[in-house]
C-alpha cells in the first residue's frame, strides 16, 4: 500500500523523538523537578493507554476499510449501546485517574508550602531566603539575612531549602529554572513563592518565561549551587563588595528599563536588605511604575553593547 | 479628558505624523511593494475587464448567504497567508539568532529582526491566525453550508449577515494597515496586562490590536446571532431537531458560545480601552488595578473561543467522515452531546491559562480536574469518527485524508493537551514552545478541517471540483511540513525553551531551530501546490455532478450544482437525519417537484460594506486619536442605521415561471442571478 510507504517516512523522526540527551526535563535534578518528571511520565503513559489503540485504528480501518478490499459493509449500522457506553467510559475512567493524579500532585507539589521538601536532608534546617524581584529585564536576588544582592546570578547553598519569595517592578514575568524549580511568574504588586532544594553542587540556567518586553530574550540568569562551604566565602566575599544596594541605587538606576546583554552578574552588599523587597511591592501597589519609551523599546538590541540610557526616574 | 500620550498631537491628524510611516524599514519596505502590486494588479484587472459594476451589485452588496460565505473565506485565505509570512519570520529569526556569536542583519544584532519588530510579528501572527483567518474561514464555511442543509433560502437576517462580514474586514485592514502606518501591539495576541498599559506600551500597537479584536467581535456576535435564528426558525419542513446535520449542530453549539462569550472580551476590551484614553485604573498594577481581572476576563471568553474554533471542525469532519465510508455516522446522539458538553464544560477550565500565577492548590485543583473532563467528549467524537469508518465502504480522497489527518492531529493535541491541564506538567512546560506545539495540534486541526471541507464543498458552491492530483500534493507536503515543524517543537519545549524569544541563548537548540525551518520550506511548497490546483482547477472547470461525491447524505447536494441563487426550487420536506441517503435508498433523489411557487428573496443593498469601511475609518481615527474623525464616522454609522429603518423595500419575488425554466435549464440561472432588478413583493410570496 502507497499509504503505508508515506507514514514509513515518520519513522525516522519518531526514532530521533526517542533520544532524551538535548531535553531537560526528561534529566530533573532535586525534589521538586523529580516530583514534575515522575507525574509527567504517569500521566503520560496512562493516556498513551487509550491514544495508541486510537491511534492505530484511525490508521488501520481506512487501509482495513478501503472500498478496493471488498471488506465487510454495513452502510446503516450506526449504534451499539455497547461500544456507546465504552466510548463514554473509559475516558471517563481515565480522566477520574487522571483527575486525582493531578490534584494529588498540586497538593504534593505546591510552591508555596512545599509538603514536597519535607522529606529532603535539608528540611532539618533553615531555608535560605532569597527575595526576587523582576525588573525590566534583570533579575535581583536579594539574600534579606545575608544583607548582600545579585543581578543576573542566584546563588545558593546546596543540601538547604531555598525559599523564593517574588515580585515584579513593571511588567510580569514567569522565573523558571528547568530541572530544578516549578515555573512561577513575578508579579507587580504582588508576592508570589516558590522553592528549591539540591543536594549537591551544580549549575543551570534560569529564565523569564512570560514576555515582558523589548529585553525579554536577555531576562536568563546563571544558577549555581555551592556546597555550604563554598557559599559562605562567597557570602563574605559579596558582603566585602564596594558596590552598594541601596533603595536609591535600586529605583534611580537598577530598576530602569534596560538590558544586560548576555546577563553579566554584578553582586552588591546590600546593608538595608530586608527592607528593599516589601518597599518594592508597596511601591508598585501605590502605582509607581518604571515606564518604557517607545524609543528605547525600538532601539533594543540595534547594535549590542551600546545599551540605550536608562531614561530619568519618574 | 485625554491622557497624555507620548509625542506629538494635533487636532486635525491626532498623533498621526511622517514618522508613523516606517520608510526605512526594508523588510516592511518590501511588504508594501508586494502588497501594492497586489493590489494595483487587482484593481487593474477589475477595472480592465469592467468589472466595477458586476463586483459592486454582485459581491460587495450582496446578501446572499453563499457569496457572503465565499467573501469570509477569501478573508482567511488572504489572512491566512499573511499569518504563515509571520510564522516563516518567526522560524528564520529562531535559526539564525542562537547565541552571542550569532550574526545580525539589516540592524539586529543578532538575527534580522530587533526585538521592537519580532514581538510585533508574533503578536500579529496569533492576532489574524485565530481571529482573521480561522474565524473568517468557519464563519465563512458555516454561512454557506448551514441554510443549504436545513433547506433554507439564506441566513434569517441577511443584511445583518453582511454587515458582520464588512465589520470583520474592517478588522483586518486595521490590522493590515498597521504594518505601514505605525506599529502592531507587541503585548502578543491575548494582550498581557499590566504590559499592554500606557506605561509599558505608549504607543500606537496597542491600540490596532484592541480596536481590531473590537470591531471584528462586534461582527462575529452578530454572525453568531444571525446563525442561532437561521437554525432554530428556518429549518426545512419535517427537520425535527433530531434531523438536523451535525455540522449544523456545531455551528449552534458554536453560536451559542459566540453570543455569550464575546460580549466579556468586548467588555475587557471596553475596560482596556478606558485604561488607556481616559486614564482609568482597571488592569494596572498599582491604584487600585488589578491586571488579574483582565487575565480572568480574556480567557473567560478566550477559553471558550477555542472550542468556539475547533467545534465547527469537528462537525465537517464528522460530515467528511460519514460521506466518504458511505456510511451513516456513527452514535449521531451522543455526537451531539459530546459537542454540547464541550461548549458547556468549556465555560469553567479558563483558569487553566495561568496556573503558573499561583492561586493555590484548590482552585487548581478544581480547575485541573475542569479541564480534563473535556477529554471525555472529545474522547467519544474520536471514537465515534473511528466507529463510523469500521466497517465503511471508503474512498481515500483529499478531504478524507485531510479528515483522518485531523483525528490523528487531535490525538496527539489532545494527549498534550491533558498533560498540560494537569498543573504539575504545566509547572514546567507552560509558556514554553511546547504550548505553542501543543495549540498548533489543535488549530492545525481546524486548517485541516478547512482545507477538508474547501475540498468537498467547493463543487457545490463553484460547480467543478478541485483538482485531486494537486490537492494530495497538498495535503502530503502540508502534513510533511507541520511534522517536521512542531515534532522538533515539541522536543525544543521539552528542553525548556520559552515562548516568544527573538533571541535564544540556548545554543544546542540550534538542530531543532533549523529543522523547523527546513518544515517551513515544506509548507511553502504546500502552498505553492494550493495555489496551483486553485489554477490548474479554475482553468479545467470539469462540470461536477448535483451529488458530486456520489455518497453525499445530507440535504446540501440535493440542489442544483452550483446551488442557484434561490438554493431550492421548492423547499424540501425533510423525512430522514440523512435525507438524500433516504431519498436515494427510496429512489427519490431525481424527483422533480410538480408546481413551482413564487420566492420571496432579500434585495441587494451596499449600505452593509459603507457601514463596515465607516466603523473601519472610526476605529482607525481612534488609534492615532483623530477625534473629528472618529466622531464623524460614528455618527455617519448611526444616521444610516437610522436611514436603513425607514427603507420600505422588503425584497422581491422570484416568479414561479423563472424558478421552473432555471430549473429546466441551468445555464439561464447566471442570467437571473443579476439581482439588481428589485420586484415588488406581491402574489402569495412564500414565507421563509
Amino acid at each position: 500500500m502507497r499509504y503505508w510507504r508515506k507514514l514509513g517516512l515518520l519513522a525516522p523522526l519518531a526514532l530521533a523523538g526517542c533520544s532524551t540527551d538535548n531535553m531537560r526535563l526528561f534529566h530533573p535534578v532535586g525534589l521538586m523537578g523529580g516530583l514534575e518528571y515522575h507525574y509527567t511520565m504517569w500521566i503520560t503513559g496512562i493516556m498513551l493507554l487509550i491514544i495508541v489503540p486510537t491511534v492505530l485504528m484511525t490508521i488501520i480501518f481506512p487501509l482495513r476499510y478501503h472500498h478496493s478490499r471488498n471488506a465487510k459493509y454495513t452502510p446503516d449500522w450506526h449504534f451499539s449501546a455497547v461500544i456507546e457506553i465504552l466510548a463514554w467510559a473509559i475516558p471517563l475512567g481515565m480522566v477520574v485517574v487522571l483527575a486525582y493524579m493531578s490534584v494529588s500532585a498540586i497538593y504534593r507539589i505546591d510552591p508555596w508550602t512545599t509538603p514536597a521538601l519535607a522529606d529532603a536532608p535539608g528540611a532539618s534546617l533553615p531555608p535560605v531566603k532569597v527575595e526576587v524581584i523582576a525588573t525590566d529585564w534583570q533579575w535581583v536576588f536579594v539574600y534579606p539575612d545575608e544583607n548582600i544582592a545579585t543581578i543576573d546570578d542566584l546563588v545558593v547553598p546546596a543540601g538547604r531549602r531555598v525559599q523564593l519569595t517574588m515580585t515584579a517592578t513593571e511588567a510580569m514575568n514567569g522565573f523558571y529554572i528547568p530541572q530544578v524549580a516549578p515555573m512561577v511568574d513575578a508579579m507587580p504588586a504582588m508576592i508570589s513563592k516558590d522553592a528549591f532544594e539540591i543536594d549537591q553542587p551544580a549549575e543551570f540556567t534560569g529564565f523569564s518565561t512570560d514576555f515582558s518586553g523589548a529585553g525579554f530574550s536577555w531576562m536568563y540568569f546563571k544558577t549555581r549551587i555551592l556546597a555550604q562551604a563554598d557559599y559562605d566565602a562567597w557570602v563574605k566575599s559579596v558582603q566585602a563588595s564596594q558596590n552598594q544596594l541601596t533603595y536609591d541605587v535600586f529605583t534611580q538606576k537598577i530598576a530602569q528599563p534596560q538590558v544586560n546583554y548576555g546577563a553579566v552578574p554584578s553582586y552588591f552588599s546590600a546593608p538595608n536588605a530586608g527592607s528593599l523587597f516589601g518597599k518594592v511591592v508597596m511601591d508598585a501597589m501605590m502605582g509607581k511604575t518604571y515606564p518604557v519609551p517607545d524609543s528605547l523599546t525600538k532601539s533594543v538590541s540595534s547594535t549590542e553593547g551600546e545599551a540605550p540610557a536608562s531614561p530619568a526616574a519618574k | 479628558m485625554q491622557v497624555a500620550v507620548d509625542g506629538p498631537w494635533s487636532p486635525l491628524l491626532g498623533r498621526l505624523t511622517l514618522e508613523a510611516i516606517p520608510y526605512t524599514n526594508p523588510i516592511l519596505l518590501f511588504t508594501f511593494a508586494i502588497a501594492a502590486t497586489a493590489g494595483i494588479v487587482v484593481v487593474g484587472s477589475v477595472l480592465y475587464f469592467r468589472k466595477v459594476g458586476y463586483i459592486w451589485r454582485e459581491w460587495l452588496c450582496s446578501v446572499d448567504h453563499k457569496r457572503i460565505g465565499v467573501m469570509y473565506m477569501i478573508l482567511g485565505l488572504v489572512m491566512l497567508f499573511r499569518g504563515f509570512i509571520d510564522g516563516v519570520m518567526m522560524r528564520t529569526q529562531q535559526a539564525i539568532a542562537i547565541g552571542p556569536d550569532s550574526p545580525g542583519y539589516l540592524g539586529a544584532a543578532h538575527g534580522y529582526l530587533p526585538p521592537y519588530h519580532f514581538d510585533q510579528v508574533y503578536s500579529a501572527h496569533g492576532t489574524l491566525m485565530l481571529i482573521f483567518a480561522a474565524t473568517p474561514l468557519l464563519t465563512g464555511l458555516g454561512n454557506i453550508i448551514v441554510p443549504l442543509q436545513i433547506g433554507a433560502r439564506d441566513m434569517a437576517f441577511p443584511y445583518l449577515n453582511a454587515v458582520s462580514l464588512w465589520l470583520t474586514v474592517a478588522g483586518a485592514l486595521l490590522c493590515m494597515i498597521s504594518l505601514f502606518v505605525g506599529e502592531f501591539s507587541n503585548a502578543t495576541w491575548v494582550g498581557l496586562m499590566p504590559f499592554a498599559e500606557l506605561p509599558s506600551n505608549p504607543g500606537v500597537g496597542v491600540d490596532y490590536w484592541m480596536w481590531a479584536l473590537q470591531i471584528s467581535g462586534l461582527g462575529t456576535t452578530f454572525n453568531a446571532i444571525n446563525i442561532i435564528t437561521t437554525i432554530v426558525k428556518m429549518r426545512a419542513p419535517g427537520m425535527g431537531w433530531f434531523r438536523v446535520p451535525v455540522f449544523t449542530w456545531v455551528n449552534m453549539a458554536t453560536a451559542i458560545i459566540g453570543v455569550t462569550a464575546f460580549p466579556v472580551l468586548t467588555a475587557a476590551l471596553a475596560m482596556l480601552g478606558l485604561d488607556r484614553y481616559v486614564g482609568t485604573h482597571f488592569f494596572s498594577a498599582g491604584f487600585g488595578g488589578n491586571y488579574m481581572l483582565y487575565i480572568n476576563l480574556f480567557w473567560t471568553w478566550g477559553h471558550p473561543e477555542v472550542y468556539f474554533l475547533v467545534l465547527p471542525a469537528f462537525g465537517l469532519i464528522s460530515e467528511i467522515v460519514s460521506t466518504f465510508s458511505a456510511k451513516s455516522l456513527f452514535g449521531y446522539p451522543t455526537m451531539i452531546a459530546a459537542s454540547m458538553g464541550i461548549a458547556g464544560v468549556g465555560w469553567v477550565v479558563w483558569a487553566h491559562h495561568f496556573f503558573t500565577m499561583g492561586m493555590g492548590p484548590n482552585l487548581i485543583g478544581f480547575f485541573s480536574a475542569a479541564t480534563m473532563i473535556v477529554g471525555i467528549p472529545t474522547g467519544v467524537k474520536a471514537f465515534n469518527w473511528v466507529f463510523t469508518m469500521f466497517r465503511g465502504r471508503i474512498t481515500l480522497a483529499t478531504p478524507m485524508l485531510w479528515a483522518i489527518t485531523c483525528i490523528l492531529l487531535l490525538l496527539v493535541g489532545g494527549i498534550t493537551g491533558m498533560m498540560l491541564s494537569a498543573s504539575v506538567v504545566d509547572y514546567t512546560v507552560h509558556d514554553s514552545v511546547f504550548v505553542v506545539a501543543h495549540f498548533h495540534c489543535m488549530v492545525l486541526v481546524i486548517g485541516g478541517g478547512v482545507f477538508a471541507a474547501v475540498t468537498y464543498w467547493w463543487p457545490k458552491v463553484f460547480g467543478f471540483k478541485l483538482n485531486e492530483t494537486l490537492g494530495q500534493w497538498f495535503f502530503w507536503t502540508f502534513v510533511a511540513g507541520s511534522v517536521l515543524v512542531f515534532v522538533p517543537m515539541f522536543m525544543a519545549g521539552l528542553d525548556g525553551e520559552t515562548r516568544r524569544l527573538d533571541y535564544l541563548w540556548d545554543t544546542s537548540l540550534r538542530p531543532l531551530m533549523l529543522l523547523e525551518v527546513v518544515g517551513i520550506a515544506v509548507y511553502f511548497l504546500s502552498v505553492f501546490f494550493f495555489l496551483a490546483m486553485i489554477v490548474v482547477s479554475l482553468a479545467k472547470r470539469e462540470p461536477a455532478e448535483q451529488d458530486a461525491w456520489g455518497t453525499g447524505r445530507s440535504l446540501e447536494w440535493l440542489t442544483q450544482t452550483p446551488v442557484p441563487f434561490y438554493n431550492f426550487a421548492v423547499t424540501p420536506q425533510v423525512h430522514a437525519l440523512d435525507e438524500l441517503s433516504w431519498r436515494k435508498a427510496n429512489g427519490l433523489e431525481k424527483a422533480q417537484p410538480s408546481t413551482y411557487v413564487p420566492i420571496h428573496m432579500p434585495s441587494s443593498t451596499g449600505l452593509p460594506f459603507i457601514i463596515g469601511m465607516l466603523g473601519f475609518a472610526c476605529t482607525f481615527a481612534l488609534v492615532w486619536r483623530i477625534w473629528w474623525l472618529a466622531g464623524a464616522s460614528l455618527l455617519a454609522i448611526i444616521l444610516l442605521v437610522i436611514i436603513r429603518s425607514f427603507d420600505k423595500n422588503e425584497g422581491y419575488v422570484l416568479p414561479a415561471e423563472t424558478i421552473a425554466a432555471a430549473e429546466r435549464n441551468l445555464s439561464t440561472v447566471s442570467v437571473i442571478a443579476e439581482q439588481s432588478k428589485v420586484l415588488p413583493v406581491g402574489g402569495h410570496a412564500e414565507a421563509h
